[in-house]
């Protein structure tokens, strides 16, 4: 009896000691709170936004993210600790393991492979290199880059960055404070469509401004007070129901799915490309946004959504996406271009624009029930580029293939009616005949 | 005997001139007797009165006595006649005649020369005496020397004459002051000094000669407490509390990293600065025990000429630039006013509507009265009427305190605003410390002066719900709880390397 309480009073006592011995503590604590006191004086703004927030609430200091390996690239030395300004999604995922992945795994991630694009291209020679740092790798994000003599490591050139697909010198891709921003890491920013309209907006893809347009815009501006946006649970249809926004439907939480960052989770189609595809796994994402959708609305009204928009897709993809893009192809390939440089010639402007802009947002439109951005900001600017610009422009090549590829777009039923009676067609509008020609494009799931 | 020297009296006036000389001289000789007797008396106290009674009497008087002898040269020259011949003819025989000391007339004569070089020097030992006054350097010309009357009245030094810091000690200082004066005189007359008058910082004797005949540097001050309370601006006025424990030291040096250290017996620090306000410095150096001078050079001016005669070694005045002419930041004002409860911090909303009250632009000190007066007891009126009668009487105090503030800080006619003149104490009402403790001032090494916060001050409270907050055991759950711990451990490590 004696032995066994001896021998159990040891090893606690052991126990004891090695915790007191390892517990880094003490040490950390020293740091951090050395940290704490000069930054609440130097930089107030930064240190009350951490105050404030989650992160403070938690105790998780500075030290914690900014804390580094002396080895790191990246680090240096201040006031007797190594630290390093960038913290990347690798760092965040010590904590955060579950976002970060997700992040890793979304299309999000891969916004700084715009680099090696056209539109980087575009950029670069007919911008020029200040405003592809200070325009594109905004958005999308920068290959940061070291310099040793930096006071903090970093290429001027690289820092600031917070593209979202900000490629870092530990291999991550990407950037939290893309959406979260500093110092206060807010879940509420990123729930709001703010946050998001940071870059999905403008002439290219106006997803903000389609969303102000949408009835959900509608409803979510009148009743910003009412979305209970702080909620650290955000469940749609429980813990708010007043109206989504761009988070609700794309990566928040619901009755039965799970908060997700991996952005492309929901989506079925991609619009970004000259033609739209479905993307891999098409039916299982549809179903998740499916999903969301039926929180605030019936089966009916869920499915009628989705045969409109498909059908506008597929009209853009019909009537002009594919044979656009069909007759360009046809130019580059027997080498007929004037100059040599892409974008060097009209018709890649007006064939850039086509898609680029014009198409992409008469498909984001259709996909967020924004009437106004789906025709008149879209197909309709698609039609005035397509047959009053664009098939011009390929016809004055005066090539005999050329002409007969464009000659046959024209033959197709669905711009016959360029040569028609006016009388004619409105008589065939009215019959519905015209709008027969259309009947392939519905249902075509 | 008055008959006498009435008879003398006419004697001498001779003409308007020497009329006019009599009656200036005998006046300002009756009036300044008269108003010295009532001074004495105590029934004449006015700050105005030295300058009538010592600078235009004693003026007057030389003036009258300059005037007799010239209106007696005229009246002979016009006369034409010997001067024994006039003399007889303006003066009694027994006057004129002659006897063994001379005759009368000789003798008035030399004993009124007495009776006014004593006056003379009695009237200069006043004047000087009264120009050493506090009152003369801060009245004679108040709309230039408004501010700084207005700051040394309000300040720990209002009991130390003017002349004890800025003029020294021996004949030479007082010539140089009186040289510096009469300059001072032509400036104002014609308008030609500066709004705001600039810091005298090349003037201004060392303070080994002037600080230090009070605070001598043996003295040890050690660690010195500093309670903050800073109010927020919402409806409470929330107070939060800073501590701070000031590694004052003494002048001994003895130990580096405190304050004192700077001025130590056996230091010296010395330094550039690109511009007269010592604000921004080229570099400083610190004498090492070898002898050598270590430098640490300013990188954010790294391409400007070096000052040649611009250098100088600190003395107290490097830091305590403000030791008596102290002009408060707006903010402190209040939160200074508001912790002595000059005005009361139970009226809502008080720290906001004084902060905008007291810092609004207006032209002068009767606009800035109904200003103040205006916004406070308005916004009361209107916003919280059963404030505004229940609270009145500290709406009133509140009302006079900003209005004493302002005048005391602001001064439109010298271009006197808030911030015109920083305080290099401490760090927050201008750079004070960081002008050196900068990460920008680097030695060859490049290695920066430390600008570490628990070099000068250990942290006891900051912007905290108590004082000495960080005395009290570290609350786990608290967001600073690893500040807390980091400024505790290091208080008590200070003490303990003591």
């Amino acid at each position: 009896m004696i032995r066994t309480v001896v021998t159990t009073f040891l090893v606690l006592a052991v126990l004891l000691t090695a915790s007191a011995v390892f517990a880094d503590y003490p040490a950390a604590d020293t740091v951090a709170g050395k940290c704490m006191t000069c930054h609440k004086e130097k930089s107030p703004g930064i240190y009350n936004q951490w105050f404030a927030s989650s992160h403070g609430l938690n105790r998780v200091t500075c030290i914690d993210c900014h804390g580094a390996d002396r080895r790191d690239v990246d680090a240096y030395e201040h006031e007797g600790a190594w630290i390093a300004t960038l913290v990347t999604p690798k760092d965040c995922g010590e904590c955060h393991e579950a976002e970060a992945k997700q992040v890793e795994n979304s299309y999000h991630a891969t916004a700084a492979e715009i680099l090696e694009s056209q539109d980087a291209y575009l950029a670069h020679a007919a911008g020029g290199h200040p405003v592809a740092v200070t325009g594109c790798e905004n958005c999308h994000g920068c290959n940061v880059q070291i310099d040793p003599d930096a006071s903090n490591k970093l290429a001027v050139t690289s820092w600031p960055n917070s593209g979202i697909g900000r490629l870092n010198p530990d291999g991550s891709k990407g950037s939290c404070t893309a959406c979260h921003t500093r110092h206060s890491f807010s879940i509420a920013q990123a729930r709001k469509p703010e946050s998001c309209g940071k870059c999905h907006l403008g002439p290219d893809h106006p997803q903000k401004e389609i969303y102000e347009e949408s009835k959900h815009g509608n409803a979510y501006f009148t009743h910003t007070d009412e979305m209970n946006i702080k909620a650290t649970r955000w469940a749609v249809g429980i813990d708010y129901f007043a109206a989504p926004t761009c988070a609700t439907c794309h990566q928040s939480a619901t009755s039965t799915q799970k908060v997700t960052h991996d952005v492309g989770e929901r989506i079925s189609w991609t619009l970004r490309p000259p033609v739209s595809k479905k993307k891999d796994e098409w039916p299982r994402k549809r179903e998740n946004m499916q999903e969301v959708c039926r929180n605030c609305h019936g089966e009916g009204f869920v499915k009628g959504h989705y045969y409109q928009y498909d059908a506008l897709v597929q009209l853009y993809n019909q009537k002009f996406g594919i044979p656009a893009t069909k007759i360009v192809n046809l130019i580059k390939e027997k080498g007929l271009l004037e100059s040599p440089a892409a974008f060097s010639n009209d018709i890649d402007w007006e064939y850039w624009e086509l898609w680029h802009h014009e198409g992409r947002r008469a498909r984001h439109g259709a996909a967020m029930m924004g009437p106004d951005y789906t025709w008149w900001h879209g197909i309709y600017d698609v039609a005035f580029n397509f047959y009053f610009k664009f098939l011009p422009s390929a016809d004055e090549f005066d090539d005999p293939e050329v002409k007969a590829l464009v000659a046959e777009v024209r033959a197709d039923p669905m711009h016959a009616w360029f040569n028609r009676p006016t009388a004619d067609i409105k008589a065939d509008i009215e019959s519905g005949k015209l709008q027969e020609i259309y009947a392939d494009l519905f249902a075509s799931e | 005997m008055f008959d006498r020297f009435r008879n003398f009296v006419r004697g001498l006036a001779t003409n308007w001139i020497g009329s006019l000389g009599v009656a200036l001289t005998t006046a300002a000789f009756l009036i300044f007797v008269f108003v010295e007797l009532l001074r004495i008396l105590g029934v004449v106290t006015g700050s105005y009165s030295g300058l009538v009674t010592y600078l235009t009497l004693p003026a007057l008087f030389i003036l009258g006595l300059l005037l007799i002898p010239i209106g007696w040269r005229r009246y002979r020259i016009k006369a034409g006649r010997p001067t024994t011949e006039l003399l007889r003819e303006r003066f009694r025989p027994e006057m004129t005649e002659g006897r063994l000391f001379g005759a009368g007339v000789f003798q008035m004569v030399l004993l009124l020369t007495v009776v006014n070089l004593l006056f003379l020097g009695g009237g200069t030992a006043r004047m000087l005496h009264f120009m050493e006054e506090p009152r003369f350097c801060g009245t004679a010309c108040h709309d230039v020397m408004g501010p700084e009357w207005a700051t040394y009245q309000a300040s720990p030094h209002a009991n130390v004459h003017c002349v004890d810091c800025h003029v020294g000690e021996g004949f030479a200082a007082l010539v140089d002051s009186k040289i510096n004066g009469l300059w001072q005189v032509v400036s104002r007359t014609f308008d030609l000094y500066e709004r705001p008058i600039p810091t005298p910082v090349h003037q201004l004797r060392p303070a080994r000669e002037t600080c230090e005949q009070c605070h001598w540097p043996d003295k040890f001050y050690g660690d010195r407490i500093v309670n903050r309370t800073r109010y927020a601006f919402d409806a409470e006025s929330t107070p939060a509390f800073t501590t701070l424990s000031m590694k004052v030291g003494s002048g001994k040096g003895e130990r580096r990293g405190e304050i004192h250290w700077h001025v130590a017996e056996n230091n010296a620090v010395r330094y550039a600065s690109i511009e007269d306000k010592r604000e921004k410095i080229l570099w400083t150096e610190a004498l090492q025990p070898d002898g050598s001078w270590r430098r640490f050079t300013n990188k954010r001016f790294a391409n400007r000429p070096e000052p040649g005669d611009a250098v100088r070694t600190m003395d107290c005045v490097d830091c305590h630039n403000r030791a008596t002419h102290i002009f408060e930041d707006p903010e402190n004002a209040i939160d200074d006013r508001l912790q002595s409860g000059v005005i009361d911090p139970g009226l809502p909303w008080i720290k906001r509507e004084a902060m905008a009250a007291l810092t609004a632009g207006y032209a002068d000190p009767a606009a800035a009265d109904a200003g103040i007066s205006n916004r406070i007891r308005g916004f009361y009126l209107r916003e919280l009427p059963d404030v505004s009668i229940g609270m009145s009487r500290e709406i009133d105090a509140a009302v006079a305190s900003l209005q004493a503030a302002w005048r005391r800080n602001i001064h439109p006619g010298m271009n006197v605003g808030w911030g015109v003149h920083p305080d290099h104490l401490g760090h927050r009402g201008g750079r004070g410390c960081f002008r050196c403790h900068d990460s920008g001032m680097i030695d060859e090494q490049g290695t920066a002066i430390s600008s570490e916060c628990t070099l000068c001050h250990s942290i006891l409270a900051y912007d905290s719900d108590r004082p000495f907050r960080f005395l009290a055991p570290a609350d786990t759950t608290d967001a600073e709880y690893r500040m807390h711990v980091h400024l505790q451990d290091e208080f008590l490590g200070a003490l303990e390397e003591k």
